[in-house]
């Protein structure tokens, strides 16, 4: 499903997406869809075709009516009417750390993507088989980029990583690779929760 | 070898403190990783995959709790922890230390140390109980030679047994150290029926100082003990009944039983004794040993009569009285205060040593009620009889027909029950020098010695190591501890810190008579335990009892016999 757009890039893994609007597409994404951890995937401008798979980590709203104290020459409920493009200036931005690349014959590698995204590319939300695809490369379930995203430093990297967790656990089915994701879930969890009050991890 | 692999309790983690050590990190759901618990690992050792044994010395928690948690003694820290949204079902991980023992070389037929640790990552298994059982001693418990003294402590009762090649303690001897009150005796007492049975059939003698050991008896009606064949024989000798003849004592037992002697007093008894067994081989084709008190006391008077008794010339001295009359009749004096009418000492009886000591009887000789100097003399008269008579039967100077009294055709086992008075660290024991130079020597000769001691600290440094065997039960007092780490070579500092630790009836088994040290419950004896405990109160309460009864009487009317009806009436 499609969320939204690149509008910028802080870094060559850190862009941030605009998500659609009302009448900027047919179906408008609800907050479900970008939530926090929501794997996407970035059109890249290449053949055959490729995607940045990416990571929703942030949210962010913008409101240009936030501050503004003076009177306003249209009352709220006529905005629609008589200035439709300043209703469009409210948007909610996601920021999405990338963390591979995804073709569509189903080929998926971990880690820094070489290639970059460009400005207005389409973001989508990625369906479960894509998740699935993503992670089991050659039957062998794979979180190379783990370390990638705890090393990036915010407090809320042990909490991302938690999410992505939750998510497969519910995906993958496999006895083996359901106790692999428990071991990790079970240290993460008791670093993030008890090793921070002082819990030896 | 198991062929079913058993599932890993843990990860090999990396090197260990030392450089036969190597840890592990396990999280340990069910608690089996106890201190002296056997696990093993697989290594490939020149392209061939060894299953090797190593054994767990240390135990500490990597994921505790923050102290701040047990704050309340009346919450639990898992709750506190749900509380800030941990909601895992493992918070406990442990990193454990463990040992490698070796794997098992079948050319060596003893465990070899593979002399490189394991690689990080690799599985670490519980070793399964039947593999256990065939590595860590070189016996099978229905084996010639083999002694079940219990079971390994860290598993359940009876599922790995723990067994001692009797062969290795017999010919390399043992040290069995142990607090007072450890079960010291009671473990002595299962060696001694696991030697007496009919596949062992020992020749047994126990030095007994505190007739703890007569229960021994019991043995030769009890079923697990006897077969349609073989009965053991259990023979207890109690105070005086042994005697030591006199002329089998050496100028040096005379010299210590004789005590506070001056050196002139030292000198004419020599001579004396010289002269003694000068007689004895005049008298008994040239045999020494067969004087009797009478002729060493009439050798004193005569050196008392002589003018000069160095000389050959016999010539008494002026009225009979010679340079050492005073010195000779004080030294008589003395030797009649120490050997007359002494029942340990006789001029002729003497117990026959294939009468004390033969193959499948154990002999106790229980010396309570008798001097502590009397009782080394007599262990040593002892021990150097029966050595002289393994080494003259090896060496083929004593037969059936020549030398009958030392023929001794089979090796002994001699065990000292309260070793430190018999081989003290300090001072001058006359039996400490024999029980060494045996220790030594007897090896080669089928001696083999068993030294049985609360305090190490308090016996020879050289004899304890010379036992290559070693079973060791609690140990508190840091000076006995530090006289067997210096004295025992085989145990390693991780079983010699479990010491303090042992409980009543657990014993670690070390040296030659196993393949590894090990952890061990000592099984139940089949006979009665005879040291047990005096309880005071109860000793207490019996007396006022009696006592009790005693002033009732008393103080009940005196009753008088009716004469006329026959019958008591109140006065």
């Amino acid at each position: 499903m499609l969320l939204g757009k690149i509008v910028r890039s802080n870094s060559h893994t850190d862009y941030v997406c605009q998500v659609y609007g009302p009448g900027e597409v047919q179906c408008c994404p609800t907050p479900r869809d970008h939530a926090f951890g929501t794997f996407v995937r970035i059109a890249l401008p290449t053949q055959p075709t490729s995607w940045l798979v990416g990571l929703i980590y942030d949210t962010v709203l913008l409101n240009p009516d936030f501050g503004r104290l003076g009177p306003r020459l249209s009352p709220q409920t006529e905005l629609a009417v008589f200035s439709p493009d300043y209703l469009n200036e409210k948007a909610i931005l996601v920021g999405i750390t990338t963390v591979g690349t995804l073709t569509a014959d189903g080929r998926a590698t971990q880690g820094v993507p070489p290639v970059a995204a460009m400005t207005d590319a389409l973001v989508e939300r990625m369906a479960d088989d894509e998740v699935r695809v993503f992670h089991n490369a050659a039957s062998i379930l794979n979180l190379a980029y783990a370390p990638l995203l705890l090393s990036r430093g915010t407090p809320l990297a042990p909490h991302l990583l938690r999410a992505i967790l939750s998510q497969l656990s519910d995906l993958l089915t496999d006895p083996a690779q359901a106790a692999l994701l428990a071991l990790v879930q079970d240290d993460l969890l008791w670093q993030s929760q008890i090793g921070i009050l002082g819990g030896t991890a | 070898m198991s062929e079913k692999k058993p599932k890993p309790v843990g990860l090999v983690k990396g090197p260990g403190p030392t450089p036969q050590s190597f840890t592990f990190i396990s999280p340990d759901p069910k608690s089996v990783l106890k201190a002296g618990e056997f696990l093993t690992y697989s290594i490939m050792d020149d392209g061939e995959e060894r299953t090797v044994l190593a054994r767990v010395r240390d135990r500490q928690p990597i994921r505790p709790y923050p102290n701040s948690f047990m704050a309340d003694p009346n919450i639990a820290p898992e709750a506190v922890a749900a509380l800030l949204g941990y909601s895992g079902h493992r918070p406990e991980l442990f990193e454990l230390t463990a040992e490698v023992v070796g794997y098992y070389d079948d050319d060596l037929r003893s465990l070899v140390n593979p002399q490189i640790p394991p690689r990080a990552g690799s599985p670490i298994c519980l070793a399964e109980d039947d593999e256990l059982s065939q590595l860590l001693s070189p016996r099978k418990p229905d084996d010639v030679g083999a002694a079940e003294i219990g079971w390994l402590l860290s598993r359940g009762k009876g599922r790995v047994p723990v067994v001692v090649d009797v062969a290795a303690i017999a010919s390399t001897h043992l040290a069995i150290i142990a607090n007072t009150g450890s079960g010291k005796s009671y473990l002595t007492g299962v060696l001694m029926e696991e030697m007496l049975k009919a596949k062992n059939r020992a020749a047994v003698l126990i030095i007994d100082p505190h007739g703890e050991y007569d229960t021994l008896a019991e043995m030769q009606n009890l079923p697990d003990m006897i077969d349609e064949k073989y009965r053991p024989q259990v023979h207890v000798y109690k105070p005086g009944e042994v005697k030591v003849r006199i002329g089998t004592l050496s100028l040096a037992d005379l010299l210590y039983l004789l005590r506070d002697l001056s050196e002139r007093m030292e000198y004419v008894l020599g001579l004396a004794y010289r002269r003694a067994q000068k007689w004895s081989r005049s008298q008994h084709a040239g045999e020494d040993g067969r004087w009797t008190l009478e002729i060493l006391r009439n050798a004193l008077r005569q050196i008392g009569k002589l003018e000069d008794p160095e000389n050959d010339d016999e010539q008494e001295g002026e009225k009979g009285k010679g340079k050492y009359k005073e010195t000779a009749d004080a030294v008589l004096w003395r030797l009649n205060v120490a050997l007359d009418h002494n029942t340990l000492f006789d001029d002729v009886a003497q117990v026959e040593l294939r009468d004390l000591m033969r193959p499948g009887k154990c002999t106790v000789l229980q010396l309570n009620e008798v001097d502590k100097r009397q009782q080394q003399v007599i262990a040593a008269v002892l021990l150097r009889r029966l050595y002289e008579a393994r080494v003259r039967t090896k060496k083929g100077q004593a037969t059936v027909t020549q030398n009958s009294d030392l023929y001794l055709p089979y090796p002994i086992f001699v065990v000292f029950e309260e070793a430190h008075h018999f081989a003290p660290s300090t001072g001058d024991a006359i039996s400490s020098g024999t029980i060494k130079q045996t220790m030594a020597e007897g090896r080669k000769f089928g001696v083999g010695i068993t030294l049985i001691s609360q305090r190490p600290g308090k016996l020879d440094s050289d004899a304890l190591s010379q036992c290559n065997t070693q079973f060791l039960m609690r140990i508190v007092n840091p000076a006995d501890q530090d006289s067997v780490r210096h004295s025992v070579e085989s145990v390693g500092q991780d079983v010699l810190d479990a010491l303090p630790g042992l409980s009543k009836g657990q014993a670690i088994i070390a040296g030659a008579a196993v393949n590894t040290p090990i952890l061990c419950r000592v099984r139940k004896r089949y006979t009665t335990h005879g040291a047990q405990d005096i309880s005071a109160p109860e000793e207490w309460r019996k007396y006022a009892e009696v006592e009790e009864k005693r002033l009732e009487r008393d103080a009940a009317p005196v009753q008088m016999l009716d004469q006329g009806k026959g019958r008591w009436k109140k006065s």
